[in-house]
This record gives C-alpha cells, sequence and structure tokens, in this order.
C-alpha cells in the first residue's frame, strides 16, 4: 500500500503562522499511522501568495489536497481519515 | 596578480582559569586604499582586567602607530611611557607582536618579548630577509626586533602569546620548558601536511587547543595564536530571493553552481526556482526537521549547495555577525550559513529584488525586515567584524 505524503511548507509566512507546531509532526502520529504516513519538509509550496485558499500554515496531502491553517490536530484527525480509507 | 590573493587573519584564545578578561589582545586592521593589512598581538603583564587593560593599550595605540607609519622604536617609547605602572611590579609593561604587510610587497614583523614568530611556506621554515634588534635610550631594557619577511602567495605567518610557546610547562616531565618554539613550529607543520590547504582559522584554533590540551587543569596563562595566510580567494555566494523579472529566473539560477560547499539558497520561493532551473530536488531530513532550533530546517540540494527559509534566518544569520556570536549555539540554518560564512573569504550576495506579498499579512506575529536591508546589514559585519571581501548583485 502506498503511503500517504504529507508535505508541511515550511516557507516564512507558514513557519510564523504557525507550521513551526508540525516540525515534530511524526512523533505525534497515533500507532495506527505509524508506517503508513511519510513526512516531508517543503522549503515553500507558493501557496500563501495566492488568494482565497484560506491561509497559511499550508499543509499537502498526496501531492493534491491542500489544508490551509493547519494545526497538528486538523493535520492528525485527516491523516487518520486518509489512513482509515474515509475520502 | 595582488588582486587575486586575499589574506586570512584570524586568532584563537582561551583566558587564564580562574580570570574573567583575557590578558593577551589581537587587534586587525584593513588598510583599504594602500591595500594593507595589520596585526597587534600584545600580552599584558600579569593577568586578568589589569593585563587585559595593559594588553588593549598596546595593540590599540600599536596598530594606529602601524597605519601611520610612525617609526618603530619610537612608538614602542611612547606606548612604554603611557602605559599604567604596576603597583606590585613597580613596572608597566606589555609584550607585543606586530605584523605589517601590504599586498605585492614584503611584510614587516616587529616583536618585543613575544614568542619569535614563525614563517612557513608549506612545511618548510623561512627565514626573514632582514632581522635587526634595535634598542630604546629611553628604556635600555627593552629592545624591539624588527624583522622583514619574502610573504609570497601560500605562506603562513603564526604569531603566539607565551602561554602558547609555556604551556605544559612545569606539568609535563617531558617538556622540561614547556612546549616552546620549537614545538609549535613542529605541531604546525604536521598539521599544514596533513592539510595542506588548512585555514588560518583552523590551524590558529587547533595550536590554541593543543596549547590548552598540553596543560591538565586548566589554562594556566592566557593563550593567544594568530595565523596570517595569504591564497587565493575561497569565493561562496549566497543567493535570496526571486529576481524581479521571472525572464531571469535562468540567468539567476545559474548563478548557483559553483559546488556544493560554496553554495547557500536563502528562501523557499529561491529553492523552488532553483528546483525548477537546474533539475534538482531540496531534501530535508526528517530529523532536521525536529532539532532545527526554532528556526525552519536547512536542506540540502544534491551538487548545488544548501538550502534554507529566506529572511527569518538571514534575520538571525545577521545577529550572530553583528555581535560576534559563535556559530555553534545557533539554530541549525543559521550555523550551517555561518559556518560557511567563516570559511570563505570573499562572499557574494546574489539578491532577488521581488517583494514577496505574503510576507506583508498582518497577521504575521513579527516585524519582517527588507531583505536588502538585512543583506546591507549582513556585508556591513561581515567586512567589519571577519575582514570579509563582500560584493552584492542584484536581480
Amino acid at each position: 500500500m502506498d503511503k500517504i505524503k504529507v508535505e508541511v511548507c515550511c516557507g516564512t509566512a507558514c513557519y510564523l503562522l504557525g507550521a513551526a507546531n508540525l516540525m515534530s509532526l511524526e512523533d505525534m502520529l497515533p500507532e495506527n499511522c505509524r508506517g503508513r504516513v511519510e513526512v516531508e519538509a517543503k522549503t515553500c509550496l507558493e501557496l500563501c501568495e495566492k488568494e482565497n485558499l484560506g491561509g497559511a500554515p499550508y499543509v499537502r496531502f498526496n501531492d493534491t489536497e491542500i489544508m490551509a491553517q493547519a494545526t497538528p490536530e486538523k493535520v492528525l484527525a485527516r491523516i487518520s481519515e486518509l489512513v482509515e480509507g474515509v475520502a | 596578480m595582488a588582486d587575486d590573493l586575499f589574506i586570512e587573519m584570524e586568532a584563537a584564545q582561551y583566558t587564564k582559569t580562574g580570570q574573567g578578561a583575557c590578558g593577551d589582545d589581537v587587534r586587525f586592521m584593513t588598510v583599504e586604499k594602500e591595500n594593507r593589512h595589520l596585526v597587534a598581538l600584545s600580552d599584558g603583564l600579569g593577568s586578568g582586567v589589569k593585563a587585559n587593560v595593559l594588553a588593549t593599550m598596546t595593540t590599540s595605540m600599536a596598530i594606529k602607530f602601524l597605519e601611520s607609519n610612525v617609526p618603530m622604536l619610537e612608538a614602542v617609547e611612547i606606548i612604554m611611557d603611557s602605559l599604567p605602572i604596576c603597583e606590585v611590579r613597580k613596572i608597566g609593561y606589555a609584550t607585543f607582536s606586530l605584523f605589517d604587510f601590504r599586498l605585492g610587497g614584503k611584510a614587516r614583523i616587529s616583536e618585543m618579548g613575544n614568542p619569535g614568530y614563525i614563517h612557513l611556506r608549506g612545511t618548510e621554515e623561512i627565514a626573514p630577509l632582514k632581522d635587526e634588534q634595535i634598542a630604546s635610550s629611553h628604556w635600555p631594557d627593552r629592545e624591539v626586533r624588527e624583522c622583514e619577511a619574502d610573504f609570497r602567495a601560500g605562506d603562513r605567518i603564526i604569531m603566539c602569546s607565551d602561554g602558547v610557546t609555556q604551556s605544559g610547562l612545569g606539568v609535563r616531565k617531558d617538556m622540561k620548558f614547556g612546549w616552546r618554539r620549537s614545538g609549535v613550529l613542529k605541531f604546525a607543520q604536521e598539521k599544514i601536511a596533513a592539510d595542506p590547504d588548512i585555514s588560518a582559522r583552523d590551524l590558529s584554533a587547533a595550536i590554541a587547543r593543543e596549547a590548552l590540551f598540553l596543560t591538565p587543569g586548566g589554562c594556566k596563562d592566557d593563550i593567544s595564536c594568530v595565523v596570517c595566510y595569504l591564497r587565493r580567494p575561497r569565493v561562496m555566494r549566497v543567493l535570496t530571493g526571486p529576481p524581479f523579472y521571472k525572464d531571469h529566473d535562468a540567468d539567476y539560477a545559474r548563478k548557483a553552481t559553483l559546488g556544493f560547499d560554496h553554495v547557500v539558497i536563502c528562501g523557499g520561493t529561491t529553492a523552488n526556482i532553483m528546483e525548477r532551473e537546474l533539475g534538482v530536488k531540496v531534501k530535508v531530513k526528517l530529523s532536521d526537521m525536529k532539532s532545527s532550533g526554532g528556526l525552519p530546517p536547512v536542506g540540502t540540494m544534491e551538487g548545488v549547495g544548501i538550502a534554507t527559509e529566506g529572511i527569518l534566518t538571514l534575520g538571525r544569520v545577521l545577529s550572530a555577525l553583528e555581535q560576534m556570536r559563535p556559530p555553534e549555539r545557533e539554530p541549525a540554518a543559521a550555523r550551517a550559513i555561518l559556518e560557511r560564512m567563516m570559511r570563505h573569504d570573499r562572499i557574494e550576495f546574489v539578491i532577488g529584488t521581488k517583494v514577496n506579498e505574503s510576507h506583508q499579512d498582518p497577521n504575521i506575529p513579527q516585524d519582517l525586515e527588507l531583505r536588502r536591508s538585512v543583506v546591507k546589514r549582513m556585508c556591513a559585519a561581515l567586512e567589519k567584524n571577519y575582514r570579509k571581501k563582500v560584493t552584492v548583485d542584484y536581480y
């Protein structure tokens, strides 16, 4: 089974608006998600300069799905849903 | 030819254990318009604050006299007449070593009371072209040694305080008279044989560290070692910010092809331009993500250089440069940039001038300085505090 790819934007705006709290995301993963998720830091996803995406910090799942105003809680909840196969 | 050369001048010091201030002082000066480079090293009588005052007065005056081409003997007499007299010893005294070099010319070394300087070409010791002792009529017990040296590209000159040559004295049975000048010479030759390109920074640090190591149980005297190394400059490039015109991206990215150890890319958008133009991905190790110490993590672009976040990281680097904080204590990304800066002689900034609109977001909880002003202050600190050559190009 392919791993779920989670990209955390580490650009200036994202980092200052909360991505700093996502740096230890890997350690926060619940037991059932370990080994199923690949967390990556990206230098900048270049989403902050686009309007109407909801605001930094941004996290991207599986190259397509964007989460705005990401917090560890929101990201972990979404990872759990993806692991459990909920769309 | 002389324009292609750079003189790296560095010092390493340890303070006598138990003292709050170092009794040795080292001062550097570059006289740009004369392409001239000066160093003064002084060891003040005694230790602690009193010695520090004597040494600092001596280096400050000596370097000014050197700059103004005051004859050495006259300078020494003025310095001696000015130093405060020690209540205990009834004398005012500080030894010194002075180095005066004009690119394309000869080096002049003047010494009083300090261990004799060492001149190395590779591992071979080079004798001075001229070597004279000058006595003062004023201070008959003080003699100044004046030397002229044929200082060529690839040569090194090492100057120490007696805390280096006397390390190990009275502690080690195999060093009855301490490490001595001969021991320092042999150690430096071995270091250069093992690493022919060893920088002045690394060699001075290695000599000072060895002197400390030879004296177990703490530093018995202030230790100072200065190394001057004449060589072709080591160039690094810092690329930061996207170019104002997008069609300049390719040109801009080509500036990053200088070799992995010599390139730093600062900024997420800048890194993305490099990824696109050079076809190399930025990789961030997960462990680096967790231990980034309050700044976004540092990544690597294989064959290109390191990639960091932009303005927060540069701001941190700036404050370390301005306050001369050692790189080891900085967060990973700032440390990586600072260490590279310390290893290079000429630092070329290539700045994209496009403003990142997302940084103007009022929700961002701190002031973000403009890239250009941060780089401008960084250049000033690199030149003034670290004697680096700096250039800035805008895109």
